[in-house]
């Protein structure tokens, strides 16, 4: 019975329910429910109409959750995705207000996230030695920079003519447009992730950049396309984000890429590459976003919510390895 | 010629060096169009008002040195500096030493938390130090209360950092006791290069029997220590105590870092770096509107620079490995 790979039928591993629960994916669909179950609980106005209804305003972050997951799993990290935000934001309200027809004020917003992400991929591939993190520091600054520029003094712009947003921001019966969006996104980035020759050798360059590079992988190819797509993203989210605050500032975005990452390693996305499902990074993305209305919805602190958020982290990461070591210990005992 | 030869390759070898160049150069081109520059009240107001950067660099050459990262460090700060704002707003605790050691307790006790989980746990540094840069600001907020201390709140603590000894100011002092410190330690002591070592090669580190993690621990309480510190300080230069101080900055330190030659991929760099490298950022935040650009564009330039350097770094790096090659074939 051994195939082309010597794997015969039996060494596939058994899909075991047990083993399916106690995945983190399993763990994950349970926090969702108790999650949901706990903010129902609490809140009497946590209904499904009003969920759907609060929740445009935070799956924005949710675009930049997809590409974040790519870059995790090679093993980098973009911090500069916030500022891209804040840049196509920027321009987008002002394109529009200059009286572009709506096309091309999407244009001009999908542009502008695109020629971030380029050039961050740009830096990145004709110099490789240089830390993903170093590169999209610096490169955050100056996205956020130039946006300061463009907004001038009063740091502030909003839009005098918001006809084509408020078509975006629209409904299906309750369901916003959105939520559609992020949908098709998930599916499509999902199944290049899992099921292409791209995604594989994304996990390849991801666990060991070398070995994938000797193989044939395109490596640099793979990381400037990745690069540029976060941009692409990045611009996406700053339309749609357009669409709920009618306006951008120089605050736009702060803090989006540390939510996206925290929404991938939360989801079970190493951040030292090769590992990790984007099923689970969305599925956490849901869990934090249901949990931010929740306590959002009983008038809760936003820095306690914070706090939470940061513990839930840690401790997403701390858990399953302590009780790796411990396992590690009873098999040695 | 050959004299030549070996003085270019000094500068070239040595990034301290080149990057003292940079430093002089800049502060030449400066002082020429604008002469207020060099003078010594200029440069102590400089110092002063970047103190809380340059000290927190030091902790994170540290951290870097290991091959971490700790982008908590502007979190820690608000929380120790606010507790000690809102302390003396209530008058609980009036006098200032005292305030301080509060301050450095609580950022000890913060970098301690972080490193633990870092060191012990095994969770990535980036992951762990971004969990408690929410946990940290949070906690800043709560103990704000959404309050805040203002300068006539803060009394006799704000005097610390108008105050001086033998002329020179208290802020000063402290930074430069801070670095004297640490440059003697990093140099010359065990503790020192344990670090190094456990940068360079973690493995080889721990079978000639360093203890990897509990140097890792050291590293992020040191960095939380110095965060707590620089609380206490950013309250008193700033006379002032919010919950939402120096955020974001956690980057201008680790780009000071990083324009000082320290690597990031651990072992590599050194405290005349750092100094340099927060030199050198200071001066430029400082020189910019005295040359002409508009303090709104300051922030591109900066980045500009930024990229700028880290991308020479690489260009000379090449350079060196191509020369070192070309000296073996001969």
């Amino acid at each position: 019975m051994a195939g082309k790979s010597g794997r015969t039928i039996a060494n596939v591993p058994e899909k075991s329910l047990k083993k399916t629960v106690l995945c983190w994916e399993g763990m994950l669909v349970i926090l969702f429910i108790v999650i949901n179950l706990f903010c129902g609980g609490i809140s009497p106005s946590y209904q499904f109409a009003n969920v759907l209804r609060e929740m445009p305003k935070y799956l924005t972050e949710m675009f930049l959750l997809f590409p974040m997951a790519f870059i995790l799993i090679l093993g980098e990290i973009d911090i500069s995705v916030g500022a891209s935000v804040c840049l196509a934001a920027t321009f987008t309200c002002m394109a529009s207000n200059q009286g572009l027809p709506f096309g091309a004020v999407i244009l001009v917003c999908l542009l502008t996230g695109v020629a971030c992400g380029f050039i961050n991929g740009l830096i990145l591939t004709r110099f490789q030695e240089l830390p993903p993190m170093i590169v999209t520091l610096g490169t955050q600054i100056v996205f956020r920079g130039i946006a300061e520029i463009a907004l001038g003094s009063g740091g502030s712009v909003s839009l005098s003519n918001a006809d084509g947003f408020r078509k975006i921001a629209g409904k299906a019966g309750i369901v916003p447009y959105i939520l559609f969006v992020v949908i098709l996104m998930a599916v499509l980035y999902s199944v290049v992730l899992a099921k292409t020759t791209f995604g594989r050798s994304v996990y390849a360059i991801g666990s060991n950049r070398m070995a994938a590079y000797y193989s044939g992988i395109p490596v640099q190819k793979i990381r400037l396309i990745i690069y540029t797509v976060t941009g692409f993203m990045a611009g996406l989210a700053a339309l749609f984000l357009t669409s709920v605050l009618y306006g951008a500032n120089t605050t736009t975005g702060n803090g989006f890429e540390m939510d996206a990452i925290a929404m991938a390693v939360f989801g079970g996305i190493s951040t030292s590459g090769g590992k990790g499902r984007l099923f689970g990074g969305i599925l956490s993305g849901f869990t934090i976003i249901c949990l931010r209305i929740g306590l959002g919805q009983i008038n809760m602190n936003p820095q306690l919510i914070l706090i939470i958020l940061g513990i839930l982290l840690i401790s997403a990461v701390l858990i399953p390895n302590i009780s790796a070591k411990l396992k590690l210990k009873k098999k040695a005992a | 010629m050959k004299e030549n030869k070996s003085i270019l390759k000094k500068i070239t070898g040595s990034r301290e060096a080149s990057l003292l160049i940079v430093l002089v150069v800049l502060c030449v081109v400066i002082s020429m169009r604008s002469p207020s520059f060099l003078t010594l009240k200029s440069i102590s107001d400089m110092l002063k008002n970047n103190a809380v950067i340059m000290i927190m660099t030091l902790g994170m050459l540290g951290v870097l040195l290991v091959g971490g990262i700790d982008i908590s460090i502007t979190s820690t700060l608000a929380l120790s500096g606010m507790t000690a704002g809102m302390l003396v707003k209530y008058g609980i605790v009036e006098n200032t030493f005292l305030l301080f050691v509060i301050a450095v307790a609580i950022g000890g006790l913060c970098g301690f938390l972080a490193g633990l989980i870092i060191s012990k746990g095994k969770v990535l540094p980036i992951i762990a130090t971004m969990g408690f840069m929410y946990i940290y600001r949070g906690l800043a907020y709560i103990v704000a209360n959404s309050q805040w201390a203002s300068a006539e709140d803060l009394g006799a603590f704000k005097e610390f950092a108008l105050g001086s000894v033998f002329g020179i100011n208290n802020v000063i002092i402290v930074l430069v006791i801070c670095y004297a410190v640490f440059f003697v330690v990093m140099k010359w002591t065990k503790t020192g290069r344990m670090v190094y070592a456990v940068g360079s090669n973690r493995e080889a580190a721990g079978i000639s029997g360093i203890n990897t993690s509990s140097v890792e621990l050291m590293v992020y309480t040191v960095m939380g220590t110095l965060a707590g510190l620089c609380g206490a300080l950013a309250v008193s230069i700033y006379s002032s105590a919010q919950p939402n101080m120096l955020y974001g900055r956690e980057m201008d330190v680790i780009a000071a870092c990083v324009i000082g030659g320290v690597s990031m991929t651990g072992g590599r760099g050194s405290v005349a770096g750092a100094l340099l490298g927060s030199l050198i950022l200071a001066i430029i935040a400082k020189a910019l509107p005295l040359v002409g650009i508009e303090a709104i564009a300051q922030n591109t330039v900066k980045g500009v620079i930024i990229l700028a350097v880290i991308v020479l770094n690489v260009i000379t790096q090449r350079v060196m490995d191509k020369n070192n090659l070309k000296g073996r074939e001969m």
